[in-house]
């Protein structure tokens, strides 16, 4: 935990993470932060998370304002106070810990002195369902913005400006998006018309920032070890940002292009001062897809000799499975091989063309069949229900997939082969701004339900030893209004929040009821959101914001999608998607050409 | 110097909500940090090899916590409480430690522990009445409470494992209680289940404020004895 003296900083930082500790400490984006922020003489980041019920109530019980771990001061009394947004369902959270750190839950209503309240990460990319809570918003990476905010406040503080006038000042920051300086206006059938700045300061299309040289950038290696178990309590090594495969639901798959890979030096570096200065024995490598890193081999066998010699181990997650991978993780592993797990996505070959998830049913079996050869003995595997022209024959293909598996997995060596579990789990497509499939409906929950119960039908009639799970379709369905809303689902997270909404994440809190009351009462028709077929010409409530990804291209993209055609990764060439404007990373590199449709 | 050292340590008010699992994995993480030649265990999954006397449950403070920790190479007493003292966060401060060369280790040896109690009554009773209800709870042979055992919630006579108790009055309903207890591997008795029933049987209804570990002891030749008397056989 970094300790300042708070009167000796000119700007007091709040990082709230709104959902529970456990969670939040397993962030990597909020230590990069707190890194990045108290790095600096001027400035003291300190931490707050949401408070669990039990707590809330004590706090509430006793007048006491939700406040920081560091030095326990409320929220209000800070100069900013930020949020990340990693998750939809956390937005009632937000609400929820303003008002129990003593601020108004409403920018609106914030005035004077109170802090400025600032959001960033993923879910910034559609900020509007928030909008009427939140001052300013960061698009995109935060480590080199944030200083240049920090400046503008040390600039305004003190100066006698209003606050409007410091959202003024930072309004011309690449990367910062002040929602109040933005009109909306609608069509009678409720779509969106125009959002055009109301003030000749703010600029048309928000861009979001990024690091061209990760190497170039501070990542922690003082990070707080907690003292109780957190979700991923470990060493965290942050490989690359962006993903090069282009999976069209994926939102991370755009948002954060184009790849840029940190040096396997530097993370070798990163990796002995981590252990030096936090004595965690638990190394993990954390990238959207760990195989695609470029110096895989190369850092992997100089972290091997390392985490060896230090009593340390090292976790492999988003790993294909090929031989490489298998041998590297049988070298690594330090616990018994239980469970590996792989995301098909989808149950037949039609529908991953549709989804560009270029893994086909051979790659599949024979992956399954390593592992299991391998000793492994179970194995689950991720696919999405409801995704764009899914039929029940694809609903199907997850079950004879899970079958087919069994079958090709019998008669092998290694000592699971006849007792193989595999577990199948499906979650509800939820389509998500900034990909090819922003334009979808989402399936009904009806037919979600009813595509559940088949498919549970199905595989209990084959076999007993698959076990299948699927994911709650009215919690995703309030995450698909949430995830592409626009501004006047602000009202609604209010009333929602009002009825006591919050960590509506977790399973004992979520009230579909209450929510849908919310909107019964705002007059607003969640379906409108969830799961109307928008058209190419409709204005999207973030089309205001440039996240480097032209929209041309997830156009074409989309059209790709019906037809089945896939579009080749990044490493092979380049598909025009616009973040080649950025000059970095990947876009920079020599490809490896048509040969390879990966 | 020595291969394997026996630790006294304590904690304080600022981590005594910390789980013992937890307080298992600060001090596996503070070694890691202090870079002394830590050995480890063989196998799959090596482990440091460090053993505490007794686990402290949530809530209680202590200055005489003990446990044991071997080493690959010999390391000075003094030198490995400089370095724990600089990687331990704060709250968790080793105080002592010596050579240590038996086999038995540090849990085995734990038969006993002292403690102070803070509680506070609802009324107002005077020292003498307080006596009084505290000689009439000793002098029963079986004081039965439920205790979380292997097996479940079970009753169990707790009244051979109170060695002896014996209470002052601070002021108007607040008191400090010490207690001499059984603990150990075999026959721990908690400072909490003893207070639960204290109030289940006096109908006190007293409010336990702090609960504070004063010492541990080993016994041998039918003496207690400081757990460093013993760390040499």
């Amino acid at each position: 935990m970094v300790k300042k003296n708070p009167e000796e900083v000119s700007l007091r930082f709040a990082f709230c993470f709104p959902d529970d500790y456990e969670i939040g400490m397993s962030h990597l984006g909020m230590k990069i932060m707190y890194h990045v922020l108290n790095k600096r003489e001027d400035t003291y980041c300190e931490r707050a998370f949401a408070p669990w019920a039990d707590m809330e109530a004590l706090l509430r019980e006793n007048n006491i304002p939700l406040y920081t771990l560091e030095t326990y001061t409320p929220l209000h009394e800070f100069d900013m106070v930020g949020f990340t947004l990693q998750y939809e369902m956390s937005f009632s959270n937000i609400l929820n810990m303003l008002d129990l750190g003593g601020i108004p839950v409403l920018s609106k209503e914030r005035t004077g002195n109170m802090p400025f309240v600032l959001a960033g990460g993923p879910c910034a990319c559609n900020p509007e369902p928030i909008a009427d809570f939140i001052d300013f918003f960061v698009i995109g990476e935060g480590e080199e913005v944030t200083p240049e905010i920090i400046e503008e406040y040390k600039k305004w503080k003190g100066s006698g400006e209003s606050r409007d006038q410091f959202l003024e000042r930072i309004a011309v920051i690449e990367g910062v998006y002040v929602p109040k300086l933005y009109d909306v206006s609608y069509h009678e059938d409720g779509t969106i018309k125009e959002v055009k700045p109301s003030s000749p300061i703010a600029p048309a299309k928000v861009k979001r920032r990024l690091i061209r040289d990760l190497d170039a950038v501070d990542f922690p290696d003082d990070i707080i070890v907690p003292y109780v178990g957190t979700v991923h309590d470990r060493i965290m090594l942050e490989l690359f940002r962006g993903c090069i495969r282009g999976c069209r639901f994926c939102q991370a798959g755009f948002i954060y292009r184009p790849v840029r890979e940190r040096s396997y030096e530097k993370l070798l570096d990163l990796a002995q001062k981590s252990v030096e200065k936090t004595g965690y024995d638990e190394i993990s490598l954390i990238s959207l897809s760990t195989s695609d890193y470029s110096s895989l081999p190369d850092l992997c066998n100089n972290l091997i000799k390392f985490t060896e010699s230090e009593k340390v181990s090292l976790s492999l997650p988003s790993l294909r499975v090929d031989n490489f991978s298998l041998g590297l993780m049988e070298k690594v592993s330090k616990v018994r091989k239980s469970g590996l797990t792989f995301a098909p996505e989808a149950g037949t070959q039609r529908l991953r063309d549709v989804i560009n998830k270029g893994v086909t049913d051979e790659d599949l079996v024979s992956s399954v069949q390593l592992a299991v050869a391998g000793g492994w003995s179970s194995v689950k595997l991720y696919f999405m229900l409801g995704l764009p022209t899914e039929a029940m024959e694809d609903v199907e293909g997850i079950a004879d997939m899970g079958i087919n598996l069994l079958e090709a997995c019998r008669g092998l060596p290694g000592e699971y082969s006849k007792a193989l579990r595999i577990t199948l789990s499906t979650s509800c497509f939820v389509p998500k701004p900034f990909t090819p499939f922003q334009w979808e409906p989402m399936d009904s929950m009806a037919s979600l339900m009813e595509k559940q119960y088949h498919l549970k039908d199905r595989i209990k009639k084959r076999t007993r030893r698959i076990d299948y799970r699927y994911h709650d379709a009215k919690l995703s369905f309030m995450e698909a209004v949430l995830a592409r809303g626009d501004r006047r689902i602000g009202q609604v997270l209010y009333a929602a929040w009002k009825k006591g909404c919050k960590f509506d994440g977790w399973d004992e809190f979520f009230s579909f009821d209450k929510w849908m009351e919310a909107f019964r009462e705002c007059g607003i028709d969640p379906e409108f959101y969830a799961n109307r077929k928008r058209k190419f010409t409709e204005v999207m409530p973030w089309d205001h914001l440039d996240m480097g990804i032209s929209k041309d291209f997830l156009q074409h993209e989309c059209q790709k999608a019906y037809e089945g055609d896939l579009t080749r990764n990044c490493a092979v060439g380049c598909s025009q998607c616009g973040a080649q404007a950025y000059k970095a990373g990947i876009c920079t590199k020599a490809k490896r050409g048509a040969s390879e449709n990966g | 110097m020595a291969k394997a050292l026996r630790f006294k340590f304590s904690r304080s008010e600022q981590l005594k909500y910390i789980a013992h699992l937890d307080i298992l994995r600060v001090f596996e993480r503070a070694l890691k940090r202090s870079k002394l030649p830590l050995a480890y265990t063989q196998g799959f999954n090596p482990r440091q090899k460090l053993v505490f006397g007794l686990p402290m449950s949530i809530g209680l403070t202590s200055e005489a916590e003990y446990a044991d920790i071997e080493f690959e190479q010999d390391v000075a007493p003094e030198d490995f409480i400089r370095s724990m003292n600089s990687s331990l966060p704060e709250g968790i401060r080793i105080l002592e430690a010596v050579e240590q060369n038996i086999n038995d280790n540090i849990m085995n040896q734990i038969t006993a522990a002292k403690y102070e109690i803070g509680l506070e009554t609802r009324e107002d009773i005077s020292q003498n009445e307080m006596d009084n209800i505290l000689h009439r709870l000793l002098s029963r042979d079986e004081i039965f409470v439920l205790k979380k055992t292997k097996k479940g919630m079970r009753p169990v006579n707790i009244r051979p494992w109170i060695y002896s108790l014996s209470i002052r009055k601070k002021e108007m309903n607040s008191f400090l209680m010490e207690a001499f207890l059984s603990a150990g591997a075999e026959n721990n008795l908690r400072a909490d289940l003893l207070m639960q029933a204290f109030n289940q049987e006096t109908g006190l209804e007293a409010k336990t404020l702090a609960m504070h570990r004063k010492a541990l002891y080993a016994s041998s030749f039918n003496k207690w004895q400081d757990p460093f008397e013993v760390a040499n056989g």
